[in-house]
């Protein structure tokens, strides 16, 4: 199923919390998703999710820049593997994305089926398709999720789970600004840790993450050429992000080391620390960036 | 050297004339020499072959710092930086993270002369020539009296000796193109790609995967496998391949700027049912463009 059934809203895991939806990170990116119950009734769910690209969220390449893309298969990838997971739920371990085409028409349809549920994790295959380019398949990504004991808590969803498109925010704010990536340049990059960035489980939202690996990637990538980039500056592509402790405390720092470059294309390796909590490493990512 | 008697004597690792060493109890390398029989057509090491050397070094990390316990490899990850320069080529692993149940290693791979030191050119070491990561399920050991036995003292050297390649490594395997355009390959499984499970060896799926992800990104380009160069492996193992033989088809995704593409090739096991044992997204670039950047 390409189009969503209609229905006015959906309820989350975060469903009653006080949280302003408009500034939330699930949101952001205006990702409206629905479930598919599979037809035997006993294997996971596919979900379907479909995104318009709102120019501020148009990178170098001319389409949806890949953090942010990154962030809706988070979104779209941790919902399917959580419904799958039930009555226990999960948190991401890993996101391997490959982005073969940068300049997306849009809207954007996603989808995401289980590979595998196992005992102890959950292992999702995510598409890309480009509504406006002929419905173009311009990326692919896997997602894999360990299976979490719920702890007590209990989640409750009307099935099939749907949650409706955000409207677009008047003034909406520019990526860098709403995931409180600071200014700057050269190989280091920092994100201030501010509520609206934090899961519903209190930590750093895995497409915040994707977000400042993109950003921190570009930039070491800008200073590492010293200027040589293309004329649309650079984009990146390719991310492999690994997910290794949860990030609570924050400021978070991105420290890059550009490993090479060979044409016009980087690639750049990313620790990223949570320097609140003793600068511990929480998350270990590889980028590549092409200059455009 | 071999654990519990694997490999066996007649093995593509012993063909690829691997020599290991667990530096650290949280480091490990491995390394082998450069030859024609595993060169890609724009005239680096091939992606899967460098994929096998991490694979190996991961895997050697993780049953030392697993012991008594055993792993099962979940994900391998492959991004391609620079060509080899030196006659040697190194894996060199390290831990990021040991969990309770999942265990994740980084890799960088480097050319090293036939000592395994840094080369130097012009005064300064050249870039790596990839980035890699893994991804291990920690295993729970059944019996641990039964586990890999390793010897305490660090550092530990072995080597996988075989008579070495005297084929390119893909007719080694052998792999037989069935479909060029739909990405449709095959490979047996026997005993000289098992690992120690007797399916087949997480570097070998990389190779077949690599291998399918080239010949359907070529033909989208109205070439063929020759003419792309694989630059990135995203691999997700998800089962066992015990049967054989390993089939696979590729996806293609839109070309990107400057003929880079990407493909989704998945691996199936044909006598098991046709069960899906592997997902893995391949990325590469025209073999000019990746000679013409490295010269």
């Amino acid at each position: 199923m390409t189009t969503p059934p209609s229905a006015s809203s959906g309820v989350g895991p975060d469903a009653g919390q006080e949280v302003d939806r408009r500034r939330h990170v699930s949101d952001y990116f205006r990702l409206e998703r629905w479930e598919v119950p599979a037809a035997d009734g006993g294997s996971p769910s596919t979900v379907f999710g479909r995104a318009p690209i709102d120019a501020h969220q148009r990178g170098a390449g001319g389409g949806f820049r890949t953090g942010g893309l990154l962030t809706s298969l988070d979104s779209l990838g941790g919902m399917t593997s959580g419904l799958a997971a039930l009555p226990q739920w999960i948190v991401t371990t890993s996101l391997m994305a490959t982005v073969s085409e940068l300049a997306h028409v849009g809207p954007l349809r996603l989808r995401a089926d289980v590979l595998r549920k196992g005992r102890t994790s959950v292992v999702t295959t995510l598409e890309v398709f480009d509504e406006g380019a002929d419905d173009k398949q311009v990326a692919a990504a896997t997602m894999t999720c360990a299976v979490l004991d719920a702890n007590g808590m209990s989640f409750e969803f009307p099935r099939p789970l749907i949650l409706a498109m955000p409207e677009l925010q008047p003034d909406p704010l520019a990526p860098e600004e709403f995931f409180c990536i600071e200014p700057g340049e050269g190989l280091v990059t920092r994100l201030r840790l501010e509520d609206q960035l934090r899961n519903p489980w209190g930590i750093l939202h895995g497409g915040a993450v994707a977000m400042l690996a993109d950003e921190a990637a570009c930039r070491a990538t800008v200073a590492a050429r010293g200027g040589g980039i293309g004329p649309d500056g650079v984009a990146a592509t390719d991310l492999v992000l690994h997910y290794l402790r949860p990030v609570k405390v924050g400021p978070v720092e991105a420290r890059c080391q550009v490993l090479g470059t060979r044409g016009g294309r980087s690639v750049v390796r990313v620790a990223i620390h949570d320097i609140g909590a003793d600068d511990r490493m929480v998350t270990m990512a590889s980028v590549t960036v092409l200059a455009i | 050297m071999a654990f519990g008697g694997y490999p066996p004597p007649e093995h593509l690792l012993g063909d690829l004339g691997m020599e290991a060493e667990l530096t650290t109890e949280s480091s490990a390398r491995v390394r082998t020499r450069v030859t024609p029989q595993i060169l890609s057509p724009g005239g680096g090491v091939r992606a899967g072959v460098l994929a096998t050397l991490v694979d190996i070094v991961g895997g050697a990390l993780a049953a030392r710092v697993l012991r008594p316990d055993w792993m099962a490899t979940a994900d391998l990850t492959v991004q391609l930086v620079g060509p080899v320069l030196g006659p040697c080529v190194e894996a060199r692993g390290s831990v990021l993270r040991r969990g309770r149940t999942t265990l994740v290693i980084e890799a960088l791979v480097v050319g090293v002369d036939e000592d395994g030191n840094d080369l130097m050119i012009d005064g300064r070491t050249p870039d790596p020539v990839a980035w890699a990561s893994m991804t291990f399920a920690v295993l729970p050991a059944q019996n641990p009296a039964s586990s890999v036995q390793m010897a305490a003292e660090l550092p530990m050297r072995w080597a996988f000796s075989g008579g070495g390649l005297d084929l390119p490594i893909l007719e080694a395997l052998p792999l037989t193109v069935l479909d060029g355009a739909a990405g449709r390959v095959s490979v047996p499984v026997r005993p000289y790609l098992h690992n120690s499970f007797q399916a087949i060896q997480g570097g070998v799926i990389a190779l077949v995967a690599e291998a399918a992800g080239a010949e359907a990104l070529g033909a989208a380009q109205g070439g063929d496998g020759s003419t792309v160069v694989v630059t990135d492996l995203q691999i997700a193992y998800l089962a066992l391949g015990k049967v054989g033989p390993i089939v696979t088809e590729a996806r293609v995704l839109a070309p990107g700027p400057d003929g880079r593409a990407g493909a989704v090739v998945e691996l199936r096991d044909a006598g098991a049912d046709g069960r899906l044992t592997t997902v893995v997204n391949v990325t590469a670039e025209p073999a000019a463009l990746f000679s013409r950047a490295a010269s």
